[in-house]
């Protein structure tokens, strides 16, 4: 909410400087995201009267002015604008006068006549363009001589005020001044008298509340014979411009002021266009109703609104309708005033794609004594500037449903308790008399009413924070929370994340952080089966799906930085994954990687190979055995359409699948832009963060026997199944079984490979025997043959 | 004798000086000591001499021999030390050409961030926990005290599934879930991602939150305001930190503050928002079955991104979701 400064100085003056009031304002918890002066700085300038105009003797564009600044004698002034003309009241720079921008005015001679000040512009001044071309025109009845920026007010500052949802009561100059002065310490002054406008007759429009829960107070008030031709008076519209909100008619333009000034909204209707009675009701499903702004509404029965005889009218407490709204032939107007309560009011505005100054008051409560006095200011303010017939007030007021200010019990002990500070009792009464709550007494604290406006007071705590803000949050003593020490839950089976993190980043792997949300349809392209979980409401179409995998955001990344020139990509993420299980959603965390390009950046050692699958292995293997898990886990040949169908693993741990690596399928390079071979990984954290207890075993004393095998078997068979074929046997002396080499080529047909394997056996109490160990190394032999056709080389 | 002796010692070690290298050096050697080299021999004429004369010649011979291998050996040690020397210098190699090191990646300074937080905070003794992204109505908004009606949700932005399922817009769902399942008193850390619909240069749809909470017999608002200054001030290594606390409104917390700092390290010493926190909503502990008469809650939030563009002199929140890698390397 912006408001003028000056205006705020004339309900509450603290002998405080403009910054020192921002600071205040902000220390009191209404928030001052920023304050902007109406005017930049200038001197000199005066309210002139153009006595004469002629015609420059030696250029056509210019004009000799002969202008009354209130000095005994007129200056001559010639001036280029196309708008001056004799009579008219201007903006007058006299000579010695400093405009913005280091601007001074001198005596000068142009094209030989003398000119002795300056007309000005609006943008000359500093202010907002007018969109007059030439002067900026004053108002006949401005006071020739005086300073400018007295008669437009512009020694003022806009404060723009962010107010908290529970701070409703200082939606107006009137509230911030209340609590400007809880915190000064000082009084708030009404700048004017509330004396009532005289009223007479009924006013010949009845109303009805049907729904005195949602409208437990109706006021309504008939204006007519007033001067139609009246305008809303300058200084009403500039306060108006000042908070941010256009001049429009008189009656709309005083309805807006009084919101601004004491909070409450109103609305005026041309009489003459309603229909029969006006009634507060629900309206009836499928109902229209077309808005000030001219959109047609489909209402729903939930909706309250004010209607006649002939339908809606108008969205309670958030906008008017097109067909009752004042215009220029309006002869007769109906101010309505009333109490909504907020529930009835909450989430409708946003529900028709609205929000207004009135809706946004409503929906967190208005001051329920307001009305009254508002409807009479309103009324003052109107009748001043166009006098007519005010009727008697019409009003339906349903006292079971006007929310009533509750007693709340505030104890001593508990101010300790919550705030940390024992603040005296005198202390404590003293903030809430400035606060203007009622005080009653209490044996060990106080029953507390507080005033109407203040509705966001329930609970004690409520109270206490009162109590805190006024007595200064920054008051408060240092404290150190003093807790028992507790040691932590701390199971040594949970691998640390960091650990993980770190592992990956030594292995050259940058972590990356990426929406949650992705494009739905290049989702898809990885994973056509799965069916994504949707986002009613996303930012944009291409951020509308939960990730199903990590992958998209890696390879989004991948071509991001692809784009940029850098080839040498290695990346990893560590998130939660989102699956549709049937009707469940499962939220995993997940850890995967992507790399492409040069295994390492141009240097003159390394080899210059490009990365490939067993990179990426190698990378996920060291992640498998920080954790000890490695013996656990799978890798299968698999066949997904993201992947490469010669070169994808899936990673099964007990026959559950956790987790896929391999190359991305060329075909779906175009779909996320990457170029190069992309290798991919994801596994469950979960997997890795569940570590094995490390169980010590007695070294051997007794020397290791190695026996070296080559194996000719089929080109596909995977080593993993001869491995699985060999782990048959079973012997409790054989250490390992690594493979040292894979060999195709001369010697070995075509369709087969040799895979050469270092079998290492050792007893734990006993140097082994010759035969003991042959036999074994004719076991392994068999069972290979027997299991995957294996032949000795 | 003696004179024949000194002759052959002074040619052997002119022969040994003049070898240079180490296969003429065993020529020499035989050459004098070997089987039938010249000592040697001189060594088989004792026998002719008198047993008066033998012990005297037999040790001019042996000093003779002696001498002579001492020439060798010296020789020996100085030819193989000029070998090696040779040798190491045929070998020498530039040492300043950069090392065959494996590139190091480096943590994205949001985690980077989020472990310093975590740090802090895990040394006075909170213990962290995380919760999940997909979250009800009830953790994310109604046991917070924010019901359906509540203008509060208007300034959440929030990403709906359906009515009752979102993506949080706050960590501190993961507060309800853990008093729900656990013992009081506690205090706890609870970071991650969270989520709100809203996108432009100063905000971006999904960020990081650090959410802290104490559930304690004696924790009160001044406790919360002495914490948190001393984070701030740990975090940003600045004892000159000037903190201030604006009263604020949050729906879980009351009474609630909204804390600033102002700093000359960054932001020209002007006040920048840097969290919220404030005292647990006794509905809020209401809600989880937590006496609230008995205890009292304290809380905190903070902006991870926030935290890590001040700390690090990023200027654009985006940046850390582009991922750009030139940025990344950045803080390795």
């Amino acid at each position: 909410m912006k408001i003028s400064e000056n205006w705020l100085r004339e309900w509450v003056n603290p002998a405080w400087e403009t910054s020192r009031l921002i600071e205040e304002l902000s220390l009191a918890g209404l928030e001052v995201d920023g304050a902007e002066s109406v005017a930049p700085e200038f001197t000199g300038v005066v309210v002139g009267r153009v006595l004469s105009v002629e015609k420059h003797p030696d250029a056509d564009k210019l004009n000799v002015t002969q202008v009354d600044i209130g000095g005994e004698e007129s200056v001559q002034i010639v001036c280029g604008a196309s708008n001056v003309v004799a009579g008219m009241k201007a903006c007058c720079a006299t000579v010695g006068a400093q405009l913005p921008g280091n601007f001074k005015i001198k005596k000068a001679k142009l094209r030989g006549v003398p000119s002795n000040g300056m007309l000005c512009g609006a943008t000359e001044l500093g202010l907002p363009d007018d969109g007059v071309e030439g002067l900026f025109v004053l108002p006949d009845d401005a006071p020739v001589g005086v300073n400018v920026r007295d008669f437009l007010d512009l020694d003022d500052q806009v404060i723009d005020i962010d107010l908290t949802p529970n701070r409703a009561d200082c939606l107006s100059v009137e509230g911030v001044a209340r609590d400007i002065a809880a915190f000064a310490d000082c009084p708030v002054t009404q700048p004017f008298s509330m004396e009532a406008v005289i009223k007479q007759g009924a006013p010949g429009q009845s109303i009805q509340v049907i729904e005195a829960e949602a409208c437990p107070k109706y006021l309504g008030v008939m204006v007519s014979e007033y001067d139609v031709t009246a305008t809303t008076p300058d200084w009403i519209v500039r306060r108006l411009a000042r908070s941010g909100i256009a001049a429009k008619s008189l009656s709309v333009d005083i309805t807006n002021y009084v919101m601004l000034e004491l909070g409450q909204p109103m609305h005026a209707f041309d009489a003459d266009a309603l229909t029969g009675t006006v009634a507060v009701r629900f309206a009836e499903e499928g109902e229209t109703l077309v808005t000030l702004d001219e959109k047609e509404l489909k209402l729903n029965s939930d909706t309250l609104v004010i209607a006649d005889d002939a339908g809606p009218i108008a969205l309670a407490g958030i906008m008017g309708g097109l067909s009752t709204r004042v215009n220029d032939d309006t002869k007769r107007l109906f101010f309505e005033c009333a109490h909504f309560a907020p529930l009835a009011i909450t989430g409708k505005a946003r529900q028709y794609g609205l929000h207004t100054d009135s809706s946004h008051r409503f929906e967190r409560g208005v001051d329920v004594n307001l009305p009254e006095r508002a409807l009479e200011r309103a009324l003052q303010l109107f009748t001043a500037c166009a006098g007519g017939k005010v009727s008697e007030i019409a009003a339906e007021i349903d006292a079971t449903h006007l929310p009533k200010s509750p007693e709340i019990l505030l104890r001593h002990d508990r101010i300790k308790k919550l705030l940390g500070v024992t603040l005296e009792r005198q202390v404590v009464e003293a903030i809430f008399e400035r606060l203007n709550f009622q005080i009653q007494l209490e044996a060990n604290g106080w029953l507390l009413t507080p005033p109407s406006y203040r509705f966001d007071m329930a609970i004690e705590a409520d109270l206490i924070e009162e109590v805190g803000r006024v007595f200064g949050y920054n008051n408060l003593p240092n404290e150190v929370l003093v807790a028992p020490m507790r040691l932590p839950h701390l199971p040594e089976s949970l691998q640390e994340q960091m650990f993980i993190r770190k592992a990956l980043v030594s292995r050259g792997y940058h972590e990356i952080i990426t929406y949650s949300f992705v494009d739905e349809i290049r989702q898809k392209a990885l994973f056509p089966e799965e069916e994504g979980i949707l986002l009613k409401n996303p930012i944009s179409d291409d951020m509308k799906a939960m990730r199903t995998s990590l992958f998209p955001g890696l390879l989004q990344t991948v071509a991001y930085n692809q784009k940029r020139q850098q080839p040498q990509l290695k990346f990893f993420e560590m998130g939660l994954v989102f699956n549709r299980q049937d009707t469940e959603t499962r939220q995993t965390p997940m850890i995967g990687g992507a790399i492409v390009g040069p295994l390492h950046a141009v240097n003159w050692a390394n080899d210059d190979r490009l990365v490939d699958f067993y990179d990426l292995k190698g990378d996920v293997e060291t992640l498998l055995s920080l954790s000890h898990v490695q013996q656990q886990i799978r890798f299968e040949p698999t066949q997904l359409t993201l992947f490469h169908p010669g070169q994808a693993a899936a990673l099964y741990q007990d026959q559950r699948l956790v987790g896929y690596m391999g190359q991305l399928h060329p075909g779906l390079a175009k779909v996320y832009g990457v170029s190069g071979k992309v290798y991919l990984f994801q596994l469950e954290l979960d997997v890795i963060l569940t570590q094995k207890l490390p169980m010590a075993e007695a070294i051997s004393k007794f020397p290791e026997v190695q026996r070296d095998l080559a194996f000719v078997v089929a080109e596909n068979l995977p080593v993993q199944a001869l491995m699985d074929a060999l782990n048959e046997v079973k012997s409790d002396w054989l250490k390992s079984i690594t493979v040292f080499d894979v060999y195709r080529g001369q010697g070995i047909d075509e369709n087969q490979k040799s895979i050469a394997l270092t079998l290492k056996m050792q007893h734990p109490e006993r140097t082994l025997q010759d035969e003991e160990v042959e036999s074994l190394v004719q076991a392994y032999i068999a069972k290979a043959a027997e299991k995957v056709n294996a032949t000795l080389r | 004798m003696q004179q024949t002796l000194q002759t052959i010692v002074s040619q052997a070690k002119q022969a040994a000086h003049s070898v240079s290298e180490l296969a003429h050096l065993e020529d020499v050697r035989v050459q004098y000591l070997g089987k039938k080299g010249e000592l040697t021999q001189m060594m088989k004429t004792l026998g002719k001499l008198s047993a008066q004369q033998r012990p005297k010649a037999g040790q001019m011979i042996n000093e003779a021999k002696q001498a002579v291998q001492g020439f060798l050996s010296e020789k020996k040690q100085a030819l193989e030390d000029a070998l090696l020397e040779a040798q190491l210098a045929g070998e020498t190699i530039d040492v300043t050409l950069p090392g065959r090191g494996v590139d190091m990646g480096g943590l994205h300074p949001v985690t980077r961030t989020l472990h310093r937080i975590e740090s802090l905070f895990a040394k006075a003794g909170f213990e962290v926990e995380t919760g999940p992204e997909i979250e009800d109505d009830w953790h994310n908004f109604e046991a917070l005290n924010i019901p359906e009606t509540h203008p509060a949700r208007a300034m959440h932005d929030t990403f709906y599934f359906d009515d009752q399922t979102v993506l949080r817009t706050h960590t501190s769902g993961v507060q309800i879930r853990t008093m729900e399942n656990r013992e009081v008193p506690m205090r706890i850390i609870a970071p991650g991602r969270v989520y709100r619909c809203d996108s432009d240069q100063t905000h971006t749809p999904m960020f990081h939150q650090v959410e802290g909470l104490v559930v304690e017999e004696q924790a009160s608002f001044a406790q919360l305001r002495t914490l948190i200054i001393a984070f701030l001030k740990q975090f940003f290594e600045d004892d000159q930190l000037k903190v201030r606390f604006r009263p604020s409104y949050f729906p879980f917390t009351e009474p609630s503050a909204e804390v600033d700092i102002a700093t000359n390290l960054f932001g020209d010493g002007r006040w920048i928002e840097v969290l919220g926190c404030g005292m647990v909503h006794p509905k809020v502990l209401k809600n989880v079955g937590v006496d609230s008469e008995k205890y009292t809650g304290l809380a905190f939030g903070l902006g991870v991104e926030r935290l890590a563009m001040l700390r690090y002199g990023v200027t654009d929140l985006r940046q850390f979701f582009e991922n750009d890698i030139r940025f990344l390397k950045q803080f390795k």
